[in-house]
C-alpha cells in the first residue's frame, strides 16, 4: 500500500487503539446515507415493477389495431400467433357504455373480451374477487369493484347497459331498450384506473351494443419470457404491415412510465443530500484533523514527501470513509429490506392500521427489488463524493509551509 | 570526526532572513556562511531566538532564505521549489527534532521505514535495515510499539534511527536533546556522534548545551544574525 494510503487508514483505524469516534461518525453517516438510498430506491423500484407486471397483465405486451374495425380477426390471430416470440393473442372490443342499477348510473369503459383466448393474455381469473369466469356469457357482466361499488350492485344483481347507439335509434324516432344483463363477478386489478370503472362483457355482445357485427377494435398479444418487446413489436409489425399498427405497453403508457422513472430519479436526487450532508461532516472532521495533525503533516515534508502526496493522506480518508460507508450502508439496506414485511406487520399490528394498507395501498408486503443500475450509481456517487468531502482539507494541508507546520504548537 | 577532510555536502553563502512583524523588521540572518564536510559534525549555538532553527530549516530546504545561495553536494538549489527540495531531501538530508515528531499511529519500525517509503525504497529491504538500525540503538525489543508506549529518550532513538535510514550524506539535528533529562540526553548525544561517526554521516547539531556542543569537530556559535566560529 503506497505510504500516503497507510497513513490516511492508520488515522483512520489506529493499530490497537479504539476506533476514533471522528471515524465512527464519519462512517455512520456514510452508512445510514446509502442504506436510505438502497432502501427507498428499491422500494420504489417493487412498485414500479409491480405497476408494470399489472400493466402488461391487463393490456398484454402489444396491441395491434388498425384505428378502426378489424373484422376477420381470427385469421390476423393466427398469423400473429406464428410470430416468434408471441405466446398468446385475445381479440377485444372497447367503448363506453352507461350503465345502471337501483337508478344509480355509471359510465365505464367497457371491454368485450372472448373468454376462451383473454384468460391466455390477462389473468383474470387472479383478478376476480367474487363470482367466475366460466359464468360469463352474452347475458352477463362482470363489473369492476369501484362500479361495483358506485352502483350497489353485487354478484347476481341485474344492471341495464345502454350503448352510444341509443341516440343513433332515439334520432331514427326507433324504440330502444336497454340490455338487461347479470352481475356474475366483481373484479380488481389493483390499478386504480382500471378498478374504479370499468367492466367486461363477451365480445359478442360488445358486437351487439356498438354495431360491429363480427369486428373486434384490437388484439392484445402477450409475448414469451424474455423476448425483447421492441424487437417482438418491430417483427410483428414487419410482418402484418399497413393498415395494422403493433403499440407496445411501453408506447402506449409512455406518460405514466416517464412520470414514474421521474419520481424515483428525483428521489434519488433529493436523498443523495443525506450523503452530502454527511460528507460535509466528513469535511468538517478532516479540517480538524488538518490542525491536529499540523506537526506531522510538516514532518512528512521534511522527510521528502510532495505536497500532492501530503494532499493525498487526507483525500485518502475520505475515501476510505466512503467505501467503508458504502459497504456498511449496502449490508444495512440488506437487513432492512429482508426484514421490511416483518417491520410493516409489526407496526400495522401495533396501529391496527392492517385493513388501512390494503384497501389504500392495495399491498399487506412491501414490495421491494433490488437494481444493480441502482446499486452501482449509489455506491459510485457515494465514494466520490466522500473522496470529494476530503479534497479541502487535503488542499489546506499541501498548502502548508513545512517550517511553520513544523514550528505549529 | 574525519581524519581527512572530505568533499563539501552542504555549503551556504551569504544566507539572509528577515521576518516582519507589522511595521517591525527582523533581522535574523545577516549573511550566514557555512560548509558542512563529509563524516564532519558541526554545533550551532546560540541565544533563544538567534535564529538557529531558522538556519536549519533554510539548510534542510524547509524554508526559503531571503538572499543567499544554497548548495547541496554541489548543486544549487536556492531558488527551487519546495517540492523539487522536498525530493531532493529525500536521499541527502536526515532530519531530528526536539519533540521527536514521531507518527502516533506507527510502531516504531513502521516510523523508521517511513523516510524510505517516502523516498520509495523497497518496502522489504528497508524493514531489514530499520531492524538493524533500532536494534542499534537500542530498541530491538521495542520494534512494535506505538510511540504512546516509548519514552522520550526511546522515541528521540527511533528519530535517530529514521534520520539515517535513507543513508542520507548529512544529518540536521535541532536540538536533540531538549527534552530529554540529563542522563537520557547524554545518551542520546553518544548515539547520534557515534552513528554519524561510524557511518562518515556529516551532522549539524543545534544544541544550548556548551558539553554536547564541544563534542562535535567544529563549534560555531549564531550571533545577532551572524555565525560565528
Amino acid at each position: 500500500m503506497p505510504w500516503p494510503l497507510q497513513i490516511a487508514f492508520r488515522q483512520l483505524f489506529p493499530a490497537g487503539k479504539r476506533l476514533p469516534f471522528f471515524t465512527f461518525v464519519a462512517v455512520v453517516g456514510v452508512m445510514l446515507g446509502v442504506a436510505v438510498l438502497i432502501v427507498v430506491l428499491s422500494v420504489m423500484n417493487g412498485f414500479g415493477n409491480q405497476i408494470r407486471r399489472m400493466v402488461v397483465d391487463t393490456q398484454g405486451h402489444v396491441r395491434v389495431d388498425t384505428g378502426g374495425i378489424i373484422y376477420h380477426y381470427n385469421e390476423l390471430r393466427e398469423k400473429v400467433l406464428a410470430i416468434e416470440g408471441v405466446k398468446a393473442v385475445a381479440p377485444f372490443a372497447q367503448g363506453m357504455v352507461m350503465i345502471q342499477h337501483a337508478n344509480r348510473p355509471g359510465f365505464p369503459v367497457i371491454q368485450g373480451i372472448d373468454p376462451r383466448h383473454e384468460a391466455e393474455v390477462v389473468p383474470m381469473e387472479r383478478f376476480l374477487k367474487s363470482g367466475a369466469l366460466e359464468d360469463l356469457d352474452d347475458d352477463s357482466i362482470l363489473l369492476s369493484s369501484g362500479l361495483a361499488a358506485d352502483l350497489g350492485a353485487r354478484v347476481g344483481s341485474e344492471v341495464e347497459v345502454y350503448s352510444p347507439l341509443v341516440l343513433e335509434k332515439l334520432k331514427r324516432d326507433e324504440i330502444f331498450l336497454p340490455q338487461r344483463m347479470r352481475v356474475v363477478g366483481i373484479f380488481e386489478t389493483g390499478w386504480n384506473q382500471i378498478d374504479t370503472n370499468s367492466a367486461i362483457c363477451t365480445l359478442r355482445t360488445m358486437q351487439d351494443l356498438y354495431a360491429l357485427g363480427k369486428g373486434v377494435h384490437a388484439l392484445k398479444v402477450r409475448l414469451q419470457d424474455g423476448v425483447d418487446i421492441d424487437e417482438a413489436v418491430a417483427r410483428i409489425q414487419q410482418q402484418l404491415g399497413f393498415p395494422y399498427r403493433a403499440t407496445s405497453w411501453l408506447d402506449s403508457n409512455r406518460d405514466f412510465l416517464f412520470v414514474l422513472q421521474l419520481e424515483k430519479n428525483m428521489l434519488m436526487f433529493l436523498l443523495l443530500f443525506i450523503i452530502l450532508v454527511a460528507s460535509f461532516s466528513i469535511t468538517n472532521s478532516l479540517l480538524t484533523t488538518v490542525v491536529r495533525k499540523t506537526r506531522e503533516i510538516g514532518l512528512f515534508a521534511a522527510l521528502g514527501a510532495r505536497t500532492g502526496q501530503v494532499a493525498l493522506c487526507f483525500c485518502a480518508q475520505g475515501l476510505f470513509i466512503g467505501v467503508l460507508g458504502t459497504l456498511f450502508g449496502f449490508a444495512l439496506a440488506a437487513l432492512a429490506l429482508h426484514f421490511r414485511n416483518d417491520v410493516i406487520h409489526a407496526f400495522a399490528r401495533l396501529t391496527h392500521s392492517e385493513a388501512a394498507l390494503l384497501r389504500f395501498y392495495q399491498f399487506a408486503n412491501l414490495p421491494a427489488e433490488y437494481s444493480a443500475h441502482d446499486l452501482t450509481v449509489i455506491a459510485v456517487a457515494t465514494v466520490i463524493i466522500s473522496t470529494l468531502a476530503g479534497v479541502l482539507p487535503a488542499w489546506r494541508a499541501a498548502r502548508m509551509r513545512p517550517s511553520e507546520a513544523l514550528r505549529s504548537e | 570526526m574525519s581524519k581527512e577532510p572530505g568533499r563539501v555536502v552542504l555549503a551556504a553563502e551569504d544566507i539572509v532572513k528577515t521576518y516582519r512583524s507589522g511595521e517591525r523588521r527582523i533581522d535574523v540572518l545577516r549573511g550566514v556562511d557555512l560548509a558542512i564536510r563529509e563524516g564532519e559534525s558541526v554545533s550551532i549555538r546560540g541565544e533563544s531566538g538567534s535564529g538557529k532553527t531558522t538556519l536549519l530549516n533554510i539548510l534542510a530546504g524547509l524554508e526559503r532564505a531571503d538572499a543567499g545561495r544554497l548548495f547541496w553536494q554541489g548543486e544549487q538549489v536556492s531558488g527551487r521549489s519546495l517540492n523539487h527540495l522536498a525530493v531532493r531531501r529525500r536521499g541527502f538530508i536526515g532530519m531530528v527534532f526536539q519533540a521527536y515528531y514521531l507518527v502516533p499511529e506507527l510502531n516504531a519500525l513502521d516510523n523508521v521505514i517511513l523516510a524510505g517509503r517516502i523516498a520509495g525504497k523497497n518496502t522489504r529491504l528497508l524493514r531489514e535495515r530499520a531492524r538493524a538500525l533500532l536494534a542499534r540503538v537500542g530498541l530491538a525489543e521495542r520494534v512494535d510499539h506505538l510511540p504512546s508506549r516509548l519514552s522520550g529518550g526511546e522515541c528521540q532513538r527511533v528519530a535517530i534511527a529514521r534520520a539515517l535510514i535513507n543513508e542520507p550524506p548529512l544529518i540536521l539535528a535541532d536540538e536533540p536533546t531538549g527534552n530529554l533529562d540529563e542522563r537520557t540526553a547524554e545518551d542520546v548525544i553518544d548515539l547520534l556522534l557515534g552513528l554519524c561517526r561510524e557511518t562518515r554521516t556529516a551532522l549539524v547539531l543545534v544544541t544550548h548545551n556548551a558539553e554536547h556542543a564541544r563534542r562535535t569537530s567544529r563549534q560555531c556559535r549564531l550571533h545577532l544574525g551572524r555565525l560565528e566560529a
